[in-house]
């Protein structure tokens, strides 16, 4: 693997076109195609730089050479973990996802805990027909304000009739933000033991509230010969074929935000429209750069636990005045840490960002 | 300079609701997760530090059942030598007891050492008193609480105590010694899963207890039952006018004693 | 003879306010109570105590452990074993706790907090105060213990005599460990991870122009002054005052957090704080459900009441 990457980086012809679309290039001390140049001539890395990625993978999508960049990034972390010299807040969320198997450390046997917030029973996945599994986020498990996001969707499907189940506190951090921070090893043990637990139990879909979490269980976890989706694409399966009906109107300008690794990464850029376009009422935004070109939220790539040491102006700052130039009061997302990046400066700005989760309670 | 390490496993509890048997002689740990002591983690990477810098040759020592076998692994990806571990029945409650079990396999086995390290005090337990009684029993001295290691000389070696207030102590302490390592002295290394994986063929001993313990002293003190503390439930919303309310405040402060 | 032994902790010539909470436990116990004290004089109340043994070791050798072992067995000598021998649960006491207890092969019962009213058996915390245990100890005693900083200082009640002094001198003191001078912790960055009282602003602030004032509530109270990530993020405080999940992760005595609404990520960088206080204008406010105390207003009208009660 190691020489794999050497030689790749050798194919660079550094003519920048990974550092033209990655969000880090240019506003930090980080700049993308000088780390493939440092590689080549395997000149030093200063400790810090290569924490700046935030594995929206741009880079990887532009660079006419096949270099790879955001895996070489990887690789390069990989190192550092490895000589277990690494930034004490990664260090620290590596640690508990070993001990606790989710990043922030909090107890394994509460990740369930946020089905006790409906008024109807969900069943464990083994206790199901079809064997479709509803699988959170660590930070849908843990974080108050993300925890709404399993249960409105829950709540949703349960409207429309779909069956599904949840492997509660069996269930494990998928390991998508531990492979990009580099701690291979981790990440294997994880994907080992949800795999079990998918071949235990005989899962045959996955509904992955996470665009994280379903980018590794999808392009990472090998063939398990189960279906992987994100959940706007079964909701908007679900609104056109009938068993979803949005009814009460909504105000105001809506925007959509497309997650990294929903949207370039996998390809998924017309179902959360669809179901946003299905509200009645509702004018759907577009960002200037969407799509393959959408900002970056900065949330990916273990940013959630490393902040630069010179504060400069988030990307999520610049996406909310790009909402609110474009006339919109809401933004919406569909993946968590969008919604946690965005929301800090949206709140400044009087703007709302909203999970499409949220969207929906509200009109159904 | 050889070091002796000790290790302890032990359950990660900051985050859990424990439940105690309706009787009270129990602490439900079945569904607690288990990690080496913090305290010892820093200990393990001083004593590394140390090692890198002299030479030298570590050894990583724990009391408990076979699960503790973990703790080693970690100290000897982080840079120990070997470990051994004492197989006991059960927890070990009294530190007394855990002080004489590990002079008696110390001295048995004939270990030896320049220094002797543990954390100040377990996650777990608290009591903070392992290595004193250790020092006082082999008849070596002790300091707790190190914070800073300046300066290793022939037969002694110059440290930092931390006291309260941030104070510290500097003093001199002839070798062969133990020391006690607080949190904060460094910053322990990340040790990866494949670090863990590569240490795991590096062999380890395990011993048995009970040839330790001589049939002396059991425990000299007993847990006769567990408790809750008095509960919390949210904050306490102080009451009254802006100037009650600050001079409340103010009374907290006091009595916490971060104000005089 | 029956009586509990006090070892006394005195630091740069204070005799510190922990040892009231050692106090308050021998008193508890209803027996005669001894106090040993260095070499000085201290403002001890004359009616604490029946007996003051004074000595002439001066204060940095007292409470090294293997000197307090050989004064130990002086006092010994003169008064014989004493039932319960109480040091603070210090830095220092816990250190000579626990060679005592190995060097005179005693049972030692650390952090006590608590005691049955039969003064038979102990309570001491475990598993991060989420649990205590009641320790018996089964021999007859004696039994070393340090206490609880605060756990006590209510039970002391005053002697209807003065003590009586003793005066022990001539230990020989050990040369396997010297002390060479107190150093004060280098404090070259402010580092808010070693601050025992920290002062935490958060985006209710409102706006640059009231930080200064808060600079002056941090220094006339001793505190630091920490912040929530949006005032690292307008640049108002500089990162390294940043608590959090992608900040520094502090644990202080105190954490006094003000117009911080208390965001997981937040919360993950000081939960394990002492004692958390929080000032916030929304009774909603999250951080009400971390804190210990709170006050429901708001915090700069707190902060400049705070100011003027303690010029006063
Ligand atoms: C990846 C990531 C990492 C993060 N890391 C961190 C981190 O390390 N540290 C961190 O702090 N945050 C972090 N955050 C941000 C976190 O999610 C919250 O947005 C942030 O903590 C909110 O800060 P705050 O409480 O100061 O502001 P707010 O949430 O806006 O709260 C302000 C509070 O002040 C109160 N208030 C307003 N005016 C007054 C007044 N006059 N008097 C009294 N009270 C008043 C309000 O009622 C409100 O409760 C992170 C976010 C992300 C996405
Ligand atoms: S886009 Fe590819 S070839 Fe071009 S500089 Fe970047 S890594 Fe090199
Ligand atoms: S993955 Fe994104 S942030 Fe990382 S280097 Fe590539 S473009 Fe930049």
């Amino acid at each position: 693997m190691q020489e794999q990457a050497a030689s790749r980086v050798l194919v660079c012809i550094q003519c920048g076109k990974c550092t033209g679309g990655c969000p880090e290039s240019g506003r930090t001390p980080f700049n993308i195609r000088m780390l493939m140049r440092k590689r080549q001539f395997k000149y030093a890395i200063e400790e810090a730089l290569p924490w700046y990625c935030t594995a929206c993978n741009t880079c990887t999508l532009r660079c006419p050479r096949d270099v790879k960049p955001s895996e070489v990034v990887i690789e390069i972390r990989s190192s550092m973990v490895e000589n277990g010299d690494i930034p004490v807040t990664i260090q620290k969320a590596l640690e508990s996802t070993f001990v606790q198997k989710n990043p922030w450390g909090k107890p394994r046997s509460k990740r369930g805990d946020w089905a006790e917030k409906l008024d109807f029973k969900v069943p464990h996945i083994s206790e199901t027909e079809h064997k479709r599994l509803l699988f959170s986020c660590c930070i849908h498990a843990y974080d108050p304000r993300c925890m709404v996001i399993p249960v409105n969707v829950a709540t949703i499907l349960n409207k429309a009739g779909y069956e599904f189940g949840i492997l509660g506190e069996e269930e494990c951090c998928c390991g998508n933000e531990i492979r990009r921070i580099g701690e291979l090893g981790l990440f294997e043990e994880l994907m080992e033991e949800n795999k079990a637990n998918f071949e235990e139990y005989g899962v045959k879909e996955i509904i992955a509230l996470s665009p994280h979490c379903m980018n590794t269980m999808k392009n990472e976890y090998g063939d398990m010969g189960i279906k992987v989706m994100h959940y706007t694409e079964v909701l908007s399966n679900l609104i056109k074929e009938g068993a979803l009906k949005t009814e009460r109107p909504l105000k105001g300008g809506i925007i959509y935000h497309d997650p990294c690794f929903l949207g370039k990464q996998n390809k998924v850029f017309v179902e959360p429209r669809d179901i946003l376009k299905s509200l009645n009422n509702v004018e759907v935004r577009e960002f200037a750069r969407s799509r393959e070109t959408s900002l970056c939220c900065e949330g990916g790539g273990g940013r959630m636990f490393f902040d630069v040491e010179v504060p400069y102006q988030r990307n999520g700052e610049i996406r909310v005045a790009d909402a609110q130039k474009a006339g919109a009061d809401t933004i919406a997302t569909a993946c968590p840490f969008c919604l946690m990046n965005l929301e800090d400066p949206a709140k400044e700005k009087g703007l709302f960002v909203k999970d499409i989760s949220e969207i929906l309670m509200e009109v159904i | 300079m050889d070091i002796i390490v000790l290790t302890k496993r032990v359950p990660v509890t900051q985050e859990e609701e424990l439940k105690i048997a309706p009787d009270g002689t129990s602490v439900d740990l079945s569904r607690v997760p288990f990690r080496m002591n913090d305290w010892d983690n820093y200990a393990v990477e001083e004593a590394v530090r140390l090692c890198e810098k002299q030479g030298g040759v570590i050894t990583g020592v724990s009391i408990g059942d076979m699960e503790s076998d973990e703790v080693l692994r970690r100290a000897i990806a982080m840079g120990a030598k070997d470990g051994c571990l004492i197989e006991s029945q059960g927890v070990v409650n009294d530190p007394f007891t855990r002080a004489l079990l590990l002079k008696g396999f110390i001295e048995k086995e004939n270990l030896s050492f320049n220094m002797i390290f543990g954390g100040v005090q377990a996650e777990d337990d608290q009591f903070g008193v392992t290595c004193g009684i250790l020092a006082a029993m082999l008849g070596l001295p002790f300091a707790s609480m190190v914070i800073g290691i300046d300066e290793i000389q022939n037969d002694a070696i110059i440290l930092r105590r931390e006291l309260e207030g941030g104070i510290q102590e500097r003093i001199k302490i002839k070798m062969p010694c133990v020391l006690s390592i607080q949190s904060g002295i460094n910053e322990p290394r990340y040790v990866s899963i494949m670090g863990i994986r590569k240490a795991s063929k590096v062999e380890r001993k395990y011993f048995k207890a009970d040839k330790y313990l001589d049939g002396g002293a059991g425990s000299l003190i007993d847990v006769i039952r567990w408790f809750y503390p008095p509960k919390k439930e949210g904050a306490v919303i102080l009451q009254g006018e802006l100037e009650d309310t600050c001079k409340q405040l103010l009374g907290i402060l006091k009595e916490k004693g971060v104000l005089q | 003879m029956s009586y509990t032994l006090i070892i006394s902790e005195v630091r740069r010539g204070v005799f510190e306010e922990r040892n009231l909470d050692s106090l308050g436990l021998a008193h508890m116990l209803k027996k005669p109570v001894y106090m040993l004290l260095p070499d000085g004089q201290y403002p001890v109340n004359e009616r604490w105590s029946d007996v003051l043994i004074k000595t002439d070791i001066k204060e940095e050798l007292f409470t090294a452990p293997k000197n307090i072992c050989l004064l130990l067995d002086k006092v010994i000598e003169r008064f014989s074993m004493p039932d319960v021998i109480i040091l603070t649960h210090s830095s220092s006491g816990t250190e000579c706790a626990s060679y005592i207890a190995g060097y005179f092969k005693l049972p030692v019962i650390t952090d006590v907090n608590g005691m049955d009213k039969d003064a038979k058996t102990f309570y001491k915390s475990y598993y991060s105060d989420k649990v205590y245990g009641e320790f018996a100890v089964p021999g007859q005693g004696p039994v070393v213990i340090t206490v609880r900083s605060g756990a006590f200082r209510g039970s002391i009640e005053e002697r209807t005599h003065a003590s009586k002094e003793e005066t022990i001198v001539g230990v020989f003191l050990d040369s396997d460990r010297a002390f060479i001078e107190f150093v004060e912790e280098e404090k070259t960055e402010i580092d808010i991870t070693k601050a025992e009282f920290l002062v935490s602003v958060g985006r209710g602030v409102g706006n640059k122009d009231e930080l200064p004032a808060y600079d002056e509530l941090t220094g006339v109270l001793n505190a630091t002054l920490s912040c929530s990530r949006p005032v690292v993020d307008k640049l108002w405080l500089p990162k390294a005052r940043q608590v959090g999940q992608s900040g520094k992760t502090v644990r202080p005595k105190v954490y006094l957090a003000m117009g911080i609404s208390g965001a997981f990520q937040h919360i993950a960088g000081m939960k394990d704080s002492e004692c958390i206080i929080a000032v916030n204008k929304d009774p909603e406010a999250p951080i009400f459900q971390y804190a210990h105390y709170g006050i429901v207003g708001d915090m700069n009208k707190v902060r400049d009441k705070l100011k003027e009660l303690l010029k006063g």
